[in-house]
């Protein structure tokens, strides 16, 4: 181990705005279009403009594609398989999600509200749960099945320009080198460091990133379907609400895959820092709920993991087309609720067209790769965003709305489950008086109004 | 701080001797700083309290898992974080 390796070291700080392309070294070949970033988005938008007939470059930083980020997750199959046919059949999923519930926590209880049928478990199914090194590395092999170059172990760190137009990338030691193109597509996920430094988009604010862990407990496929009364080969997806947060806005969930349950837990990066609570600790308190430790007694914890999500939504969306160059996926802030990998998979469809078809006119001005924009805007993605747009605004100014109402409604259920010796009538007036000394009555209404206001 | 090493232990790591992806760019300002969010905030416990005047945060940068919140979170935009370089860092197996 280095002596020293901890202290800092004196390197030039601030990120260069921009970069002219060194004339001094020539780069060895120019492709059509260089992808940065071999996830979802990246290796969608790599995979339909090399089935178009594009020279596309496909760079990774990851030693593979998928380890480099982390979270239980499950892909969206009918969206998945309008873009990728039948694509269950071509790689190794997890679980087909038969039952997906929520559950709002406090310290001892939950209140569940669950769906579980088996008309989820046909083909072509609606959710599936991935491990994400398996579901990246197939669409990676999809892109290069199709023509694709995927250049593994390669860190991008620079956007080259000549004058406004994005020529190429530069990449880091030890590969050190240059790759030009005419189009770069940035799909480098939650933390753009790229997109930042070319001055595409601003520093992303700690209000709109939302940083989770997750933990992966691996136990045997029998013993999980026992426990969350699942059939064979079959799973489910359980958002959890209020305790898991410790107060906060945020939210935790459980995917179970074959032989492991992944719990997720995350809030705002702003949410964390004022809190002083450690993501870690959060994981913790979940694992020793009473009724979330049996779950997972006897299961061995085989990986700890956190990434950041973008979660501003539609209003936190940088300008995605640039001259020669777009955003795509996380890094464009693509991030929809709990829906993630088919927004980017679709963006990186649009923007493979937008390139196509900049290809064929010649032209990688933003007035043609804006078609890009357009095929988002009429999509669902920003239909859809555009709904949503206040919700984090709605998480901001209510920041107690996910603990409170999840106690609120725990207690009101807890009330009215137990049986009491008076009347009934008594028992409604003071099931109302408890709930109502949590929250003014006038207080709840104000806040389910703006909740409304958000969600129509 | 038992149950973190039990999780980090867990992670495979490729580190890079030779290049430091998270640097504190002007230490005499971590003094000054009162909220100190680094230390709290990283869910690899990259930061530490070093009680020393010249470099007072330590910074365990191979075993960042490179969600980069220090650089959004730190109040005097004081951490520079830089993806590690290609085929270096975390390596997660299981999504």
């Amino acid at each position: 181990m280095l002596r020293h390796w901890y202290k800092a070291s004196s390197r030039p700080s601030l990120p260069n705005i921009s970069c002219q392309r060194p004339t001094d070294i020539p780069p060895v070949k120019k492709y059509d279009a260089i992808v940065v970033g071999a996830g979802p988005a990246g290796s969608s938008a790599a995979y339909f403009m090399a089935k178009q007939g594009m020279d596309v470059l496909l760079i990774e930083r990851g030693p593979y594609p998928g380890v480099k980020n982390c979270g239980g997750s499950s892909i969206i199959a009918e969206h998945t398989h309008k873009l990728f046919p039948n694509f269950w059949e071509e790689f190794e999923y997890e679980r087909i999600v038969t039952d997906q519930a929520y559950w709002w926590m406090t310290e001892d209880s939950i209140l569940t509200a669950r769906f579980q049928s088996m008309k989820l478990g046909a083909a072509p199914y609606n959710r599936l749960t991935v491990r994400r090194p398996k579901f990246y590395k197939w669409l990676a092999d999809k892109a290069v099945v199709a023509g694709a170059t995927l250049l593994l172990g390669h860190n991008v760190t620079q956007i080259l320009f000549d004058g406004e137009q994005a020529v190429g990338v530069r990449v880091s030691q030890p590969n050190d080198g240059f790759f030009a193109a005419d189009v770069i597509i940035l799909a480098d996920g939650a933390n753009s460091l790229l997109a930042e430094r070319a001055g595409f988009a601003q520093r992303v604010s700690p209000l709109d990133m939302a940083l989770y862990v997750k933990e992966t407990i691996a136990l045997p496929p029998a013993t999980i379907e026992e426990r969350f009364n699942l059939l064979p080969g079959y799973g489910a997806v359980i958002g959890l609400i209020g305790y898991p947060t410790a107060g906060f806005n945020g939210t935790g969930s459980i995917h179970i895959y074959k032989d492991a349950i992944n719990i997720n837990v995350g809030m705002a990066v702003n949410d964390f820092a004022k809190s002083g609570i450690k993501p870690y600790e959060l994981l913790e308190r979940i694992k020793k709920h009473p009724i979330i430790k049996p779950l997972l007694a006897n299961g061995e914890t085989i990986e700890y993991g956190g990434a950041m999500i973008p979660e501003g939504g539609y209003n936190a969306i940088p300008p995605l087309v640039h001259p020669g160059a777009m955003l795509i996926g996380d890094a464009a802030s693509l991030v929809n609720g709990v829906h993630g990998y088919n927004l980017a998979m679709w963006s990186g469809y649009y923007a493979a067209q937008a390139a196509y078809a900049a290809k064929r006119a010649r032209d990688f001005s933003i007035k043609r790769l804006s078609l890009y924009q357009t095929l988002l805007n009429d999509s669902f993605i920003m239909q859809d965003l555009k709904a949503n747009a206040g919700a984090a605004a709605l998480q901001r100014n209510i920041p107690y709305l996910f603990d409170l109402y999840s106690k609120m409604a725990n207690e009101a259920a807890y009330h009215s489950t137990k049986v009491y010796t008076m009347p009934k009538r008594a028992r409604r007036i003071f099931i109302y008086k408890k709930i109502t000394s949590m929250q003014p009555p006038l207080r709840i209404l104000a806040d389910a109004l703006r909740a409304i206001k958000v969600m129509i | 701080m038992g149950q973190f090493e039990d999780k980090i232990n867990l992670l495979q790591f490729i580190p890079d001797e030779n290049n430091q992806h998270i640097v504190i760019i002007n230490e005499a300002e971590c003094q000054k700083c009162t909220s100190k969010p680094c230390l709290t905030i990283c869910p690899s416990v990259v930061f530490t309290w070093n009680n020393c005047d010249h470099h007072p945060v330590l910074v365990s940068y191979k075993q960042c898992i490179e969600c980069g919140a220090c650089r959004l979170i730190c109040p005097l935009e004081n951490i520079e974080f830089s993806f590690p370089n290609g085929g270096f860092g975390v390596i997660y197996h299981n999504g």
